[in-house]
């Protein structure tokens, strides 16, 4: 087996030299063994990561998908027991992401090109009760906190806030603008959801911390509050949309060298991942199909991603 | 009745009361008697950590041969299960339902797995199904070898059963981490953490079966000259057979209630990791589907090993099961290859339950949010914040005035000295209970908690208890964990209260009627083995994220306890008492209250026993709708894979439900095996 990468890799340099091409094919590497994508708990990340997968058997590659927690699945990729993550997001990693990066366990390989949002909801016919929404005015005004106040906040209203165990700045931006405000942690994301679907229905008022894209947001309308300015830039008193990345384990590089490269250039839209979400959660058709459909459809966007790193 | 005797421990609890007022009133002048002194607050969780993570990560290379062994039979296992087609596969599981259990079972087999296909979680229920054969076996014969070997060395026998009250109290969300260190990501960490909370029930089932095997056939074995080798596998073993296969069974069940633990990390697409995502979207309706999968696999798996523990005729001869397992792998080799799971269908069903659940949310907002109201400005607040904070405008809409608290203060003084005086036990629980009440459980000053636990300890348990209670309390003190170790002794003490409450009343009823009883026991069947990950997601849309739904999470779990204890002991009350009762011409609520009650106490008792085990064992997952207490110091130490943190809250738990047990049981002097 080595023997024949070593040859395939001596006629590619002889070829390069000849050619004296600008850009050097990569080679297939352990094509054999299956390339471990993580399937995160998220809708959305398991989408991306079935689309990378197909993309890379499209490429002559096996691809297996892990299921696996976000937090300890960063103990798996620094390990090698899971190959790629292609969707994390930066503001929810850990601890031991941070750890394993230094130490160079795992590597970087840059956005995967979905627009973020993270900010402070509200559902839609809050409006009507708040009149000066989507203005952080409005969370200041002695009738609409009244109406989000509850036993354990009075007399402040109630801020439904990230999981204890995501981090939160919700406290300090709350304390910044003197906002009548007491942060609540939700326990865990479908609290957060229960809530808010809860409020639709049943028209409770209700504030919260919340990102995109996710698919709650095509299931329930919500409005964004308009910020009000940000004491300083820093983490703790300003909201950015966070970067959401690609992670592949250290030795990836090394057994799959095209597989790197197309991991490398892959991207995939916040309005095709939307859509997808759409078609699983809402329509309830199959992960499978959904993105199959999208590779058959979109070879296009995938195949120069391909053949850059073949040819 | 005569007059009361006042004795000697009368003396010491009334002057602990006297301290404890003294204490209370004090620490209105010095904060710091009220909460623990944050300049006491050690880093013990990094000193810890700087001990552990290097031991674990030392251990490394033996962790990731267990995992390789551990590994190896469940792949085998998992793809066996995958490559059996559906038809194949419930063919052989009914054939075994009918050799263990009868005609009933094996149509109750063919009904479950039906429904499982049906739903479309054939595939992942097969992978949990693998985890279950892999980790039974492996805690079978670890907890027989241990329970075998203290047998033989009944000087061991102490610590081991501290040790697996350990285990079965420890919160399996804190030793997570260490255990991903060990053996890295993959099922093994998990299996792991099933085997160990899976153990003890087989430790103590050949303990008890060995112990009980009858001296006549050790000595007719003797008198036959066997070996100790034969004695211990021909005579002794097969003897103690029948409570071998209950150990057997009670280990099934607690492995299966760790499948959602082994989804935590993930890799195996299994029903647990479903349950998981499923909450992690707030679907009710697929994640009821994949927990009523879980319950059908647990009754399934309960009356199969079950069956096989009962001794008696069969239906069908061994051979003949044989010759049915042959043709089901004939079935599946006819059909193996073909895709014969059923489409979307079933989860678009599921899907359904979503819609109908807004529709009455939204219909019922109004009389739940009432609800919850009473209940968090009635009960939780005074038991949180107490007297002294509910008097407030805010909150029961009367400020707290000097005269205000001139008038609690003499009336809690006459109610416990009236009490007083007929018993003084009872003024003095009265005195304490006034005294709770002003000031809310966690706001209770700290030193007044190490020296009422270390009294009542000391007092019940001796030098071992007085040590683990106050190892504990010192632990959360130090580790800066004080205020939510009195949060959550504070939502298990309300989830308690009204457990009893509710589940006694329904326990009373259901000693008096065959029918309730009968309609009881698959509800409560259902909410012990259903995870309780699928109650969280109508809780938190009738009652929003927080303590409330915490408690309402707590209950339905821990409400199962009473309703079994308490039914067990009202049925079986001495006849020969209760027929004295009546010829003595008691109504109904007479024979209740003061014949049966007190003739059950000891089985009352332990009820109450099991319920604080299972209250303190829920506080991990009520974390997940946003509290304060120890299990979300637990989850907040497992994002951060801090496994110092995370073993300090767990060990607090531990201690916390180690020392209510031992206090409670050495008050029901009586032990008595756990009904069913």
């Amino acid at each position: 087996m080595l023997k024949k990468y070593v040859t395939v890799a001596v006629s590619a340099l002889a070829l390069a030299g000849l050619t004296s091409a600008p850009v050097m094919a990569a080679e297939m590497g352990a094509a054999g063994e299956p390339i471990k994508l993580a399937m995160l708990e998220w809708t959305g990340a398991q989408i991306s990561s079935q689309i990378a997968g197909k993309i890379l058997e499209k490429a002559g590659y096996k691809a297996e998908y892990v299921t696996a927690g976000n937090y300890p699945h960063f103990q798996g990729l620094a390990d090698g027991e899971i190959s790629a993550s292609v969707e994390i997001w930066l503001n929810n990693v850990g601890e031991v992401y941070p750890k394993v990066l230094a130490a160079g366990k795992v590597e970087d390989l840059g956005t995967l090109g979905l627009k973020t949002n993270e900010g402070w909801i509200y559902p839609k016919f809050m409006e009507e009760i708040c009149p000066a929404l989507p203005s952080w005015e409005a969370l200041k005004d002695p009738a609409c906190v009244g109406l989000l106040a509850t036993p354990d906040t009075l007399p402040n209203g109630r801020f439904l806030d990230y999981p204890a165990d995501w981090g939160s700045r919700a406290a300090t931006i709350i304390a910044d603008n003197n906002l009548p405000l007491t942060a609540v942690p939700s326990g865990s994301e479908g609290a957060m959801l229960s809530e808010l679907r809860a409020a639709e229905a049943a028209r409770t008022p209700l504030v919260m911390m919340f990102w995109a894209p996710h698919f709650i947001l095509a299931e329930v309308e919500v409005g964004w509050i308009e910020m009000p300015v940000c004491v300083d830039q820093s983490n703790e008193h300003c909201i950015m949309p966070p970067d959401v990345n690609k992670v592949v384990w250290s030795g990836f590089a090394g057994k799959w060298p095209a597989a790197y490269q197309i991991l490398k250039d892959f991207r995939l839209s916040t309005e095709d991942q939307q859509k997808m979400m759409l078609a699983i959660d809402e329509k309830g058709q199959s992960l499978d199909a959904v993105t199959t459909a999208w590779v058959d459809e979109n070879e296009a966007i995938w195949r120069p991603w391909v053949d850059a790193a073949l040819n | 009745m005569t007059a009361p005797r006042v004795r000697a421990w009368h003396r010491v609890w009334g002057g602990m009361l006297a301290l404890s007022v003294l204490l209370v009133a004090l620490a209105q002048q010095f904060p710091q008697l009220g909460g623990f002194p944050t300049g006491l607050v050690l880093n013990l969780s990094d000193w810890l950590n700087a001990a552990v993570t290097p031991a674990f990560e030392a251990a490394r290379p033996l962790g990731v041969l267990l995992s390789a062994l551990a590994e190896t039979p469940l792949a085998a296992i998992r793809s066996a299960l995958a490559w059996a087609p559906w038809p194949a596969a419930i063919l052989a599981v009914v054939l075994i339902a009918l050799y263990s259990g009868g005609w009933r079972l094996a149509l109750f087999a063919a009904a479950a797995l039906g429904t499982v296909v049906a739903m479309g979680y054939w595939p992942k229920a097969m992978n949990t199904l693998a985890l279950v054969l892999v980790s039974v076996p492996a805690a079978v014969g670890i907890g027989f070898a241990l329970g075998a070997l203290a047998y033989r060395f009944p000087r061991t026998q102490p610590a081991l059963i501290v040790m697996l009250d350990v285990m079965q109290t420890w919160p399996a969300f804190g030793y997570l981490i260490p255990l991903l260190i060990l053996f890295g990501f993959g099922p093994t960490a998990g299996l792991a953490a099933s085997v160990i909370f899976s153990v003890p029930p087989m430790v103590r089932n050949t303990l008890v079966g060995l112990r009980e095997v009858p001296p006549a056939i050790v000595e007719s074995a003797l008198m036959a000259g066997a070996r100790p080798g034969q004695l211990f596998w021909q005579a002794m073993v097969p003897s103690a057979l029948p409570q071998l296969l209950v150990g057997v069974n009670q280990t099934t069940m607690a492995s299966l209630s760790m499948v959602i633990i082994i989804a935590i990390i993930g890799g195996f697409n299994d029903i647990g990791w479903e349950v998981l995502s499923a909450m992690r979207a707030a679907e009710l309706g697929r994640s009821l589907g994949a927990g009523l999968v879980i319950v059908l696999i647990a009754v399934l798996l309960d009356r199969i090993t079950r069956g096989f523990a009962r001794r008696g005729p069969r239906v069908m001869q061994a051979r003949w099961l044989l010759a049915g397992l042959v043709l089901a792998l004939v079935v599946a080799l006819v059909l193996s290859g073909q895709d014969l799971l059923p489409g979307e269908q079933g989860q678009r069903w599921l899907r359904r339950i979503d819609g109908w659940l807004l529709d009455f949310v939204a219909w019922s907002a109004p009389f739940f949010a009432v609800l919850r109201n009473a209940i968090t400005y009635g009960v939780m607040l005074p038991m949180r914040i107490g007297f002294s904070g509910s008097a407030s405008p805010m909150v029961w809409g009367f400020a707290l005035t000097p005269e205000i608290t001139a008038a609690y203060v003499l009336v809690s003084a006459a109610i416990a000295l009236l009490l007083g005086w007929r018993s003084p036990q009872r003024g003095i629980i009265a005195g304490f209970a006034a005294l709770l009440f002003w000031t809310g459980l966690p706001g209770f000053p700290w030193p007044g908690v190490f020296l009422v636990v270390g009294v009542a300890t000391w007092r019940k348990g001796g030098t071992g208890l007085f040590a683990l209670a106050m190892g504990g309390l010192a632990l959360a003190g130090l580790s800066g964990l004080w205020v939510p170790m009195m949060q959550s002794v504070y939502l298990c003490a309300v989830a308690v209260l009204i457990c009893f409450a509710i589940g006694g009343a329904l326990g009373v009823i259901a000693a008096e009627s065959d029918r309730f009883s009968a309609f009881l026991r698959p509800i409560s069947d259902t909410l012990q083995t259903m995870p309780q990950f699928v109650f969280l997601i109508p809780a938190l849309m009738l009652f929003k994220v927080g303590e409330f739904t915490a408690l309402i999470a707590i209950v339905l779990y821990a409400v199962v306890p009473p309703i079994r204890y308490v039914e067990h002991g009202l049925r079986n009350a001495r006849a020969d008492l209760v027929e004295a009762g009546v010829q003595m011409g008691a109504t109904t609520w007479q024979m209740l209250w003061q014949v049966k009650l007190p003739l059950a106490r000891s089985s009352v008792l332990l009820g109450l026993n099991q319920t604080i085990m299972a209250a303190l064992s829920m506080l991990v997952i009520a974390a997940l709708v946003g509290t304060r207490e120890l299990g979300q110091q637990v989850y907040v130490a497992l994002s951060r894979a801090d496994a110092g943190a995370g073993l300090i809250s767990g060990a607090i738990i531990t201690c916390v439900a180690l020392v209510s047990d031992r206090l409670l049981r050495s008050r029901s002097s009586i032990h008595r095996k756990v009904p069913e």
